[in-house]
């Protein structure tokens, strides 16, 4: 009965497309695991393609809509080469990917407050029970942190349609990594484009938008007005804010990738289980 | 338009195929391989070692141990928990118990070249060095199911050191299938004495598993009405690639994929890589 209704839903044009989207070789995602600094990039990549005008949160969502936001008839009737977001692990039909990774002791920060924005966690709820879960891939639809992360980056790191960013070097050399990713677009970026679609993806800028059209953008609406998306825009939150037992749940499962992946770790390390050196192994393609 | 009409009528008709689209129970488990890595065979051998009491064949192979790309929502709906489920599938993180089966790709190309001829999707003579490249680049009708190396990766990546996710070699079946398959009993929770288990393996022969296609391939799906001259069952063996495949297709194969290949133990040797360092 599900598949009758979600094809009556299509008819419609108000199903979602998920993993049902019809891809197209010249389709470019824009993939992350929830909280790594995905709206933010969206934001960048928005106003790169289209400087005419500042975007705007609902502009943004429309010229880089998500795959869980809109119905496949919405995709089918997008200009191509179209840009589009998702927060799915390994997908093989995503042919051009950039993938940003963000520290997972500052998403698991980010997702709490996120959450309490959503009303789905209380405010005083402890931090500690959520980073639990979040370790075992139990607070969204997307798999875990390591999972979403592990499998890109083992299928496609070597890939030529594979672009990879750090969240905290988008924020420390934003310039640098925007010409990386306007390289990959084919967009020819003047110093006085980069400039501005910076200024125009600034925190504080959209801090601003955000008060505007919180009520209207998918992603605040309904949610609590005294608590921001746009949180601290920084990294290294979680030094502060994470107590030692939730770092180290969150180290003892996925140390490796945060390592490989050039992040500190600080508690002590031990391996917790041998295979985890098939992960490195995967990981390290290096060919001679 | 057309789309969601065809959505409802094939759903209405149980002529989906469920695929990734259907409710994982927690109770699955899932036998999960790229295409032509020995997946039917251990799915013979599960079947038989988990049903004791019934005859497996390919005549109700799918019903006891359905396969997503050709049950339907319904079919897997209606097959009763604790489930066993076959798929193809890259890394899908809903699954809560897996048996990955990963064989060497070098026999895996081999392997997919005959069985694309005998589904019609290439011609006889297409050109071997041109099919590995197709192989490697994603160009084959497996594309649902990513390259070998993005299925076997995904995997390996994510759940090789959970407890949940036991590890097969299609090359290890092969040469100790008893040793193997007393794996598998554990891992399902299925006791079973070496009588047993060797009763199971002679049960699933290659021979007998022939003899079965002979009788059965018009009755089961995946080689009814596909060309009779090439068998399902294959070689049943490993490293025949060492005198089929030319040289530069298994350089193709392992410049693609070496680090891949060689976390799961198989040989390089058209190139070789650096080892990663210890930690």
């Amino acid at each position: 009965m599900a598949r009758v209704l979600s094809g009556l839903k299509y008819l419609a044009g108000k199903d979602i497309a998920g993993r049902n989207l019809r891809c197209r070789p010249d389709d470019t995602f824009i993939v992350s695991y929830p909280k790594s600094g995905n709206t933010w990039l969206r934001f960048l990549i928005a106003n790169l393609l289209r400087p005419q005008a500042p975007v705007t949160f609902l502009e943004a969502d429309r010229l880089i809509p998500s795959v869980d936001g809109r119905s496949r008839k919405y995709f089918q009737q997008m200009p191509v080469p179209r840009v589009i977001k998702s927060h799915y692990p390994f997908e093989s039909a995503y042919e051009r990917v950039i993938y940003i990774v963000r520290d997972p002791r500052d998403v698991a920060v980010s997702q709490y407050h996120y959450q309490i924005k959503r009303r789905i966690l209380d405010e005083h709820h402890p931090i500690e029970e959520f980073v639990s879960r979040f370790a075992t891939g139990n607070v969204c639809p997307y798999g875990s942190w390591g999972e979403n992360v592990g499998t890109w980056m083992a299928a496609r790191l070597h890939h030529p349609g594979f672009l990879w960013l750090r969240y905290e070097d988008l924020i420390a050399h934003t310039e640098m990594e925007l010409q990386r990713i306007a390289s990959y677009l084919n967009v020819e970026a003047t110093p006085e484009l980069l400039g501005e679609t910076i200024a125009r993806s600034s925190a504080d800028r959209m801090r601003t938008l955000e008060r505007q059209q919180a009520g209207e953008w998918a992603s605040t609406k309904g949610t609590r007005k005294d608590r921001l998306f746009v949180r601290t825009a920084s990294s290294g939150g979680w030094k502060a804010e994470l107590p030692e037992i939730s770092v180290a749940a969150i180290e003892s499962v996925w140390a490796p990738l945060i390592r490989w992946l050039g992040y500190d770790c600080a508690s002590s390390l031990k391996r917790t289980h041998p295979s985890e050196h098939l992960f490195e192994t995967v990981l390290q393609q290096r060919a001679l | 338009m057309i789309y969601g009409l065809k959505t409802a009528i094939n759903y209405l008709l149980g002529a989906d195929r469920a695929e990734r689209n259907f409710a994982v129970r927690t109770d699955d488990t899932f036998v999960v391989s790229y295409p032509r890595s020995g997946n039917t065979w251990t799915r013979f051998l599960i079947a038989n070692l988990v049903y004791p009491q019934q005859d497996i064949t390919f005549a109700n192979i799918e019903r006891l141990i359905p396969d997503t790309s050709s049950q339907s929502n319904r079919a897997l709906k209606r097959t009763p928990s604790p489930r066993i489920i076959k798929t193809h599938q890259y890394f899908d993180h809903r699954y809560p118990r897996v048996i990955y089966i990963v064989r060497d790709p070098r026999d895996v190309v081999l392997s997919y070249y005959d069985f694309q001829r005998k589904y019609r999707q290439i011609q006889d003579g297409y050109p071997l060095e041109q099919y590995v490249d197709d192989f490697v680049y994603g160009r084959i009708n497996s594309r649902d199911w990513g390259t070998w190396g993005e299925n076997v990766s995904s995997w390996i990546a994510t759940r090789s050191a959970s407890e949940t996710f036991l590890l097969l070699r299609y090359e290890d079946m092969v040469s100790d299938t008893t040793n193997e398959l007393s794996r598998v009993a554990r891992f399902l929770g299925v006791s079973a004495d070496r009588d047993r288990l060797e009763k199971v393996v002679e049960g699933c022969s290659a021979d007998r598993m022939r003899e079965l296609e002979q009788h059965q391939s018009q009755e089961w799906i995946a080689t009814k009405n596909r060309r009779q001259d090439i068998p399902f069952v294959r070689v049943a063996k490993s490293g025949g690639w060492k005198t089929m495949l030319p040289t530069v297709s298994v350089a193709n194969i392992e410049s693609a994929w070496g680090p891949v290949m060689k976390t799961v133990g198989y040989e390089l040797t058209a190139i070789s890589f650096k080892e990663p360092a210890a930690v």
